[in-house]
């Protein structure tokens, strides 16, 4: 008797026939679309793999080529432009080396062990210390190397990690600003937000990478990297600012005043029970807010510096490759894609995994 | 006659214009329970929320334990540490275990050592009778669960006062009396008690004073037999009659 009341157990099959061939029109439409999925596959896979050019400095070969397959040649033959930019050739392990430091850095802190300031703090100091040695130089035997000559992924990697570094406590400043008691302070935070929220990004660092030197005093600017990441990041902030102050609205007013009952001061209370709530309520929009600032840091082309991007079209851009622009551009765009993809697959574990204790 | 617990002298408490507690006077000794009912909207939950500056009074004197509760800061965390409080809807923390719910503010607040923390939420637990349930998080639990881990969680801070807003409202029926079992244990005691509550076998059995409230004024107070059998007020005999009938 107990056998009746089980779901009966659908097979592989009568799955596949209910979903895609349960009706006549389905079971059309189903084969046009797999016939037009198969088409695009088998160009893609024809192009990308089997009729391509994959040995270095075979530029001659693919411009015969016939068959019309990918020229992956631009690619072996001038990866080097694309990670590293204008660094030095001899010197580029070191900038190899620095991505690797910084991307480990970067994982490590995704693990639940690190989630405390105590662990975090230490890990990015340390990490950006190396990172920076090794880039910059000038230190233990290693030759100089100034910021202008940085370039490629490391330049990438730095600018977010940059970013992200300065801009996540600067955003969670501003939000709590922005909730101050004290009305003026709320409110001035609020127009600040606001302001530079409603300005184009471009702007933002067009201001920080141009404009100030001529407004601080001498000195006081710093390199024109530094200028652009503060600018990068405050803007982070005034975005980031405004989710977490989302995740804050959606907690109950009665956590607070429980931790008040309980004689927490405020910043136990900020930092124990709104902060930690608030990450997990705006969890989602904090991921794709990291997303978009790693393909924002491409902008930074437009004043003059080599980063992924503008290095990839660099490298493709000479007369001996410009006929393998969209090689170049599909490999900078797998750089991204393995960026973005895994921030946004970690994004959803953390989701699955906070959810816990929420219910 | 040494000092009481809370005192509350000629306090008035505003919401904007509108006056929701009017010239409250009120002493409540040390280990005396109180009880206070009255209608909806009547100011019970504002005046025991004045108690820990949840709520701001604007005129007259609040005294909690000897500390007088004014704009400085110390004294309110003072305050807040000798005063307790279990809200109508739990407000336990749900991203943290029942025993972290626990743990939190001795450690943070009292600067206990984690361990000893720790040993004294679980008997805390135990006397709420739910220590197994210490590695699980709030939601897991059900609302009498609950209610018993704030109470718990209050304790823990090892405070000279509980204030009790309505803990029992918010649960079905046959888990109000766990939780009042909890509260009549805690009252043999011998704590200091303040509990805005309609639950009134709890009052008769527990409360030395039951206080009458309506239109943010004290209306009438008395030893429960007195109060229950004989009041004296026409608001009072409306309410209770409303309240008995229900
Ligand atoms: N934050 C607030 N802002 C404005 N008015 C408020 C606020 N909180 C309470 N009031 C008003 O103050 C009065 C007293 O409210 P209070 O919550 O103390 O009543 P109560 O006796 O606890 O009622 P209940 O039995 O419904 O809990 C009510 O008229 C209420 O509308
Ligand atoms: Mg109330």
């Amino acid at each position: 008797m107990a056998k009746m009341f089980q779901p009966p157990k659908d097979s592989f099959q009568s799955r596949i026939k209910s979903r895609y061939f349960a009706t006549r029109r389905d079971t059309i439409i189903s084969i046009v679309f797999a016939t037009f999925v198969a088409w695009v596959l088998w160009s893609l896979i024809g192009w990308a793999l089997l009729n391509a050019t994959f040995a270095p400095n075979a530029g001659d070969i693919c411009r015969e080529d016939l068959h019309g397959g990918a020229c992956w040649s631009v690619v072996s033959t001038r990866w080097r432009i694309v990670l590293f930019g204008l660094y030095p050739f001899e010197e580029q392990w070191r900038s190899a080396l620095a991505c690797v430091v910084m991307v480990v850095v970067g994982v490590l802190s995704c693990l639940p062990w690190f989630w405390s300031a105590k662990r975090m703090a230490p890990l990015w100091v340390v990490g950006f210390a190396v990172f920076y040695i090794l880039m910059r130089g000038g230190f233990f035997g290693l030759s100089e190397v100034t910021e202008q000559n940085w370039g490629g992924l490391s330049l990438t990697i730095f600018i977010f990690a940059g970013t992200s570094l300065l801009g996540m406590p600067l955003a969670i400043i501003f939000a709590l600003l922005r909730r101050s008691e004290l009305p003026w302070i709320a409110r001035t935070m609020a127009l600040v937000i606001d302001t530079i929220r409603s300005l184009p990004l471009l702007s933002i660092m067009f201001t920080f990478a141009i404009v100030l030197p001529f407004v601080l005093p001498d000195g006081w600017t710093g390199d024109k990297l530094y200028r652009v990441i503060v600018g990068y990041a405050l803007f982070f902030a005034c975005y980031q600012a405004e989710i977490i102050r989302g995740g804050m609205q959606s907690l109950p007013v009665g956590q607070e005043e429980a931790a008040k009952a309980l004689g927490l001061g405020y910043w136990h209370r900020i930092g124990y029970i709104v902060l930690p709530q608030a990450f997990r309520n705006a969890l989602p929009p904090t991921v794709n807010q990291f997303v978009i600032t790693v393909k924002e840091t491409s902008l930074v082309t437009i004043i003059g510096f080599f980063d992924v991007m503008a290095s990839g079209r660099a490298a493709s851009g000479t007369a001996e490759w410009n006929f393998a622009v969209i090689e170049m551009y599909v490999f900078v765009g797998l750089i991204f894609f393995v960026f973005v993809f895994s921030l946004s697959r970690y994004g959803a574990y953390l989701e699955r995994r906070l959810g816990v204790g929420k219910r | 006659m040494s000092e009481p617990a809370i005192r509350i002298a000629q306090m008035h408490k505003y919401y904007g214009t509108f006056h929701a507690l009017k010239d409250i006077n009120l002493e409540i000794a040390k280990g005396e329970k109180v009880v206070i009912c009255g209608p909806s909207g009547s100011g019970k939950s504002t005046l025991i929320r004045c108690v820990n500056r949840l709520e701001e009074h604007q005129a007259g004197d609040i005294v909690v334990m000897g500390t007088p509760l004014d704009d400085n800061v110390d004294n309110i965390d003072e305050i807040r540490r000798e005063a307790g409080m279990v809200f109508q809807n739990f407000n336990l923390f749900p991203h943290m275990t029942v025993l972290e719910n626990c743990m939190l503010a001795p450690v943070l607040a009292r600067r206990i050592e984690r361990s000893e923390a720790e040993n004294t939420a679980m008997q805390y637990l135990e006397r709420v009778k739910i220590p197994e349930q210490a590695h699980k998080y709030p939601g897991e639990l059900s609302g009498g669960q609950q209610q018993r881990v704030a109470i718990a969680r209050a304790l823990c801070m090892a405070p000279e006062i509980m204030l009790f807003d309505e803990p029992t409202s918010a649960l079905d029926p046959e888990m109000i009396s766990e939780v009042l079992d909890v509260m009549v244990g805690l009252a043999e005691e011998g704590m200091t008690m303040v509990c805005v509550t309609h639950e009134m076998g709890f009052a008769r059995r527990v409360a030395d004073r039951v206080i009458f409230m309506a239109d943010g004024e004290i209306i009438e107070q008395g030893a429960p037999d007195q109060f229950f059998d004989n009041p004296q007020n026409e608001r009072t005999k409306l309410f209770l009659s409303q309240i008995v009938s229900d």
